[in-house]
């Protein structure tokens, strides 16, 4: 059988190489996944490695307690605290880490800096073993900085060039006098500034969030922890270099936990999708060759070994999809990380290692999903009857699609209503929407073959309409066997179905962004750096001097625990608030707000039973509990948040090197010319590079199309299955063109064009796209609706649905009917008339 | 031999063109190459009258199917000339050819001839229709009547017979009248009630309507329909019969083999 196994893969190579790609489409994705996590991985330890060469005792803040959301919160320290380490016996060296944001403009003038990376600033210490000077001098004096190599060459400057610098939240003009070598970058931009000027940035109030320590040779990492230890006060604690560097690895490992399953869901859709793929391929196939598998019979295989057969051919092709798979794999990792690269601006990885994991996992996924989808087909097949050797007609009855349409039909219906309830409760239920999402995919997918008459009747009217005989003929070819058409175009549905869902999301969460935007603040020019950096503190405190304001309020912000409420709260003071942002009060004064008083909404307040005048225990940041009075109640506001602390406690909490406000708000005088106003801003904001100054609409804008880039990446990471569903187009066309060889003779020789032709295929084929961009939009919209009635108590209020974007997916869809449709239609046309007649 | 054969002399051309719809000279077609090299017609010359019922005769492999595709644009001969209704089929491309073959030409075929996704009444239309010409009301009604189907126009072909399936598909090749109709042994899958509706059926299409058909097939009975009956044999076209009748035919064939079995 094996013999007989390999013959008929020999005898349809074309059709088997086609399904393999559908498999290697899929598998490619694990082992991209799995090669781009292993390269992310070895970089980040290298970077490690690189970062903690020198520490053997870190000194740093203690995190307020354990629980709740604020475990990133750590106390900052005093500088003073350097002269205790010092004398500590066995410290070789104290570093404060003295470090902010910096930046310089470019050549062109605009800030030099890759997509959303950090833009770094620290002490030039010659001793320092992070970097390494390369070239020039260390920077000496405020107006010197020193820059690191990659920044520096995206900056189109040179050593002795004189640019502007944005160090903390100073603005002034430096001249570049040396360029250092970090480990990789990983896309962060470095400016180095002297000690006394980086002391003046960035830790200006005298906190710092570590020191390093080296030690005196001959001493060991934990004698020094624990003498270091021994000399701290409570708010501060020590550790070693090497549990660090476990820290590390071990935020590192989850970080990338996530990173890889995230990739995995999308290339579970693509195999779920190539899954279809390979079933549809195997029905044809099998049906095509039910005359050879019947004689196979009539001389005697038994039915396992027919079945044997199939599952063989389905191991083999398994295996050749995962080998090419996981060579595309590796290329996709390659390109993701020149992708990586010219966005950062940096190489995250030198190499790219091919574990053994990464192979066995692309090789056992892809054999196995290749063989379940065989098995049925291989069922259907070993259950031909011999005698069907002898039958001329092949024909074998299609079953009725009522019964199937009616399980499918039912299965939607309860998945729709049980997700329907599970959303529209006050207290959505996700376990059940999950379910019921999950049931009305499944049903959609069973009883699509049912749908197929109806919709493609209604695609291909245009068509047939216009396009006369060849739209009919093309028509009636996408409706012969619904089934399979639906099955086709089943595969798309599920990589659109998602995208929609996406994006109706995505345009609720915009439109909800926007409502919330419009509704709530009221100023009359927002400053932002764009959502990817902070606005310095001091832009808000030269905007406060401009005589046209009025009032300015920062946003900014803390992690805060009030009572058993966890959240990050907004700090400000009570005047600029009241003028920037409509707030309304249940209960107390607005006024009320200082360091000794909290404002919480009125959710928090019903929740916690909290009332005006009320003390609750309340830590900002990490430091320790303190107990505050409920100063107000105001209704809840998705801008503000839960709760409003004042900005003192902020500038307690946070060191000054770390300052910044997310958006500072400008409310004008009343009498103020507010295009002047503008002028006036722009000057003020234009040294500082990526401060911009926006009316209310284009805060609205720009708040709304922070979406666009995750979204981005995610219609990216789903464009796989789509691309794995137009190989199953391309397939099932070329595979049926082989089944109607004599039909397209008969066409021919009765007078019917190769263009004619051509254009019948392509209406098939864009029917078939069509028709699961369709199902998939239908679906789509449902989950995506589904979900934002779900999220709406989460501020997802308003519900948008991007009927633009769903019908550029349709047009697009047509296109790729066309495109899927070129590899079949020249082989049709190539079709000699006389042979293809003579077919049998 | 003293055989006449039809067409051997090239000088009257132009008498063959008076009365031929179809005409070729020294045509000659070769399969493969070297070892495998197959003269499927060695310089046939031949010419099918107009109005007439032409039969086209002979053993397996002696070309007449090969004679009857290039005749029919379906297949390009090596060498030779083919001149169909005034159309010289010389250097014609794949586009003309096809237009030739759906505006002037009718084709029936052995088995397979119907569309399966297309009714009875749209097979039919379906070379009209490829073309985008309008189908003329009184010229449809008069095929469908003499074929006898009318009742059958909305049935899809795998709800026909055998028989009515021939008979849609010969409805087909004259609807669009088309200057010859060529038919590839039509009746080989039939029974013989049904091969005699079919064969009665091109006759009546050329008594009633002057259409002119050639048609291969390799039953004597079949051939008796026929005005003249060709015989081929290793690619030549070897004797003729004209008014021939069941016998005659089986007869010449008789006597044509023992011919050949001297020889």
């Amino acid at each position: 059988m094996i013999k007989i196994t390999l013959a008929g893969i020999r005898g349809h190579i074309l059709r088997f190489l086609l399904t393999a790609g559908a498999v290697m489409l899929g598998v490619s994705f694990v082992t991209g996944t799995f090669v781009l996590r292993d390269s992310i991985d070895a970089t980040l330890n290298n970077l490690f490695s690189q970062a903690l060469k020198g520490v053997d005792v870190q000194v740093r803040g203690t995190q307020s307690s354990g629980d709740g959301g604020l475990d990133d919160a750590r106390a900052p320290l005093p500088l003073a605290l350097e002269k205790t380490l010092t004398a500590v016996p066995g410290v070789q060296r104290v570093a404060p880490d003295v470090q902010g944001t910096a930046l310089i403009a470019g050549k062109d003038g605009t800030a030099v800096r890759s997509g959303g990376a950090p833009t770094l600033g620290f002490a030039f210490r010659d001793d320092d073993p992070a970097f390494s000077l390369v070239a020039g001098r260390g920077p000496s004096g405020p107006s010197e900085v020193a820059v690191e190599q990659a920044t520096l060459r995206k900056s189109g400057l040179s050593l002795g060039d004189t640019t502007r610098a944005v160090v903390g939240d100073q603005v002034r003009p430096v001249t570049i006098t040396g360029e250092v070598v970090f480990g990789s970058m990983f896309g962060a931009t470095a400016v180095l500034v002297d000690e006394a000027t980086a002391r003046s940035a960035w830790a200006s109030d005298g906190m710092v969030s570590a020191f390093t320590i080296t030690a005196e040779p001959g001493v060991d990492q934990d004698q020094l922890r624990a003498a270091v230890a021994a000399a701290l006060p409570a708010t501060a604690e020590a550790v070693t270099g090497a549990a660090l560097d476990a820290e590390s690895q071990e935020a590192l490992k989850t970080g990338l936990g996530f990173f890889t399953t995230f990739l995995l869901v999308f290339a579970g859709v693509a195999l779920f999708v190539g899954a279809f793929i390979i079933f549809n391929t195997f029905s044809m196939l099998l049906g095509q060759r039910t005359r050879e598998l019947a004689l196979l019979r009539a001389v005697g295989a038994s039915r396992g070994q027919l079945q044997g057969m199939v599952l063989g051919e389905a191991v083999v092709i398994g295996l050749l999809g995962s080998a090419l798979g996981i060579g595309l794999g590796i290329l996709i990792a390659l390109g993701a990380k020149a992708a990586i690269r010219v966005g950062l601006g940096a190489s995250i990885a030198d190499d790219l290692p091919v574990s053994a994991a990464a192979v066995g996992w692309s090789i056992v996924v892809g054999v196995l999903v290749t063989v379940a989808s065989a098995v049925i087909p291989g069922r259907r097949a070993s259950r031909i009857a011999p005698v069907a050797a002898m039958r001329d007609d092949l024909v074998i009855a299609p079953k009725g699609l009522r019964l199937r349409g009616s399980v499918g039909g039912a299965l939607l219906v309860v998945g729709l209503a049980g997700l329907g309830y599970a959303v529209t409760r006050d207290d959505p239920l996700w376990p059940l929407a999950g379910v019921g999402a999950g049931l009305a995919v499944l049903g959609a997918l069973v009883a699509a073959p049912l749908t197929t008459r109806p919709v493609v009747r209604l695609i291909a009217w245009p068509f047939a309409a216009l396009g006369g005989v060849v739209g009919r003929l093309a028509r009636e070819n996408s409706l012969r066997l619904p089934r399979r058409t639906a099955l086709t175009a089943s595969a798309l549905m599920i990589g659109l179905a998602l995208i929609t869902g996406l994006s109706v999301v995505a345009q609720s969460v915009k439109a909800s962004v926007a409502d919330i935007v419009t509704s709530e603040v009221t100023s009359t020019y927002v400053l932002s750096a764009g959502g990817q950096s902070l606005v310095p503190t001091s832009v808000s405190t030269a905007a406060q001097k401009l005589p046209q304001v009025a009032s300015v309020a920062t946003v900014n912000g803390v992690g805060v625990q009030v009572g058993a409420v966890d959240t990050f709260a907004y700090a400000g003071e009570a005047g600029p608030i009241a003028e920037n942002f409509a707030l309304t009060m249940r209960s107390g004064e607005l006024a009320a707000l200082d360091a000794t008083h909290v404002l919480v909404d009125e959710t928090r307040a019903e929740e916690n039973g909290w009332t005006v005048g009320e003390a609750v225990p309340v830590r900002v940041g990490a430091l320790p509990a303190r107990q505050l009075i409920v100063g107000g109640i105001y209704a809840d506001s998705q801008f503000i948040g839960q709760v409003l602390i004042d900005e003192s406690l902020y500038e307690e909490a946070v060191p000054a090197g770390a300052r910044g406000a997310f958006s500072v708000h400008i409310k004008a005088q009343p009498t103020a010319d507010v295009a002047a106003l503008r002028a006036e801003l722009t000057t003020l904001v234009e040294p500082y590079l990526l401060v911009s100054v926006q009316d209310g609409e284009e805060f609205v804008d720009s708040s709304a199309s922070q979406v666009d880039t995750l979204l981005n990446l995610l219609y990216v990471l789903l464009l796989f299955s789509v691309v794995v569903a137009v190989l199953g187009i391309v397939n099932t066309l070329a595979l049926s063109i082989i089944e109607r060889t004599r039909e397209i003779g008969l066409l021919r020789a009765v007078g019917l064009g190769r263009r004619q032709l051509a254009g019948m295929i392509t209406i098939e084929s864009v029917a078939t796209a069509v028709f699961g961009a369709v199902l998939g939009a239908g679906l789509g919209l449902a989950l995506g609706v589904a979900l934002q009635r779900g999220l709406r108590v989460q501020g997802l209020e308003t519900l948008a649905i991007p009927w633009l974007g769903i019908g550029g997916m349709l047009l697009a869809a047509s296109v790729v009917g066309v495109l899927a449709a070129v590899i079949p239609a020249v082989r049709a046309v190539r079709l000699n008339v006389l042979q293809a007649i003579a077919t049998d | 031999m003293g055989i006449h054969v039809a067409g051997i002399e090239s000088a009257d051309d132009a008498a063959h063109r008076a009365g031929g719809i179809a005409f070729a000279e020294g045509l000659t077609k070769i399969y493969g190459s070297g070892e495998a090299r197959v003269v499927a017609l060695d310089e046939v010359d031949v010419s099918f009258e107009r109005g007439r019922l032409t039969a086209i005769m002979g053993p397996s492999g002696s070309g007449k199917s090969t004679l009857m595709h290039c005749m029919a644009a379906l297949d390009t001969p090596t060498s030779g000339r083919i001149v169909i209704d005034g159309v010289d089929l010389a250097g014609l491309k794949d586009r003309e050819l096809t237009r030739l073959r759906r505006d002037r030409l009718g084709f029936v075929f052995q088995s397979f001839n119907l569309v399966p996704t297309l009714s009875a009444r749209e097979n039919i239309t379906l070379p009209l229709d490829i073309a985008g010409k309008p189908v003329d009301p009184a010229w449809f009604d008069n095929v469908i009547d003499t074929i006898g189907l009318r009742d059958r126009l909305a049935h899809r072909p795998n709800q026909l017979s055998g028989g009515q399936q021939q008979r849609v598909a010969c409805a087909r090749a004259l609807v669009s009248r088309p200057a010859i109709v060529f038919a590839d042994e039509p009746t080989g899958n039939l029974d013989s009630r049904a091969s005699a509706e079919i064969l009665g059926f091109l006759r009546r299409s050329v008594d009633d309507f002057g259409q002119s058909v050639v048609m291969v097939t390799h039953e004597p009975s079949a051939a008796a329909y026929a005005d003249r009956v060709l015989f081929l044999d290793d690619g030549r076209i070897v004797d003729e019969l004209l008014s021939p009748t069941a016998d005659s035919v089986l007869e010449r064939m008789r006597g044509f083999d023992m011919a050949t079995r001297r020889s």
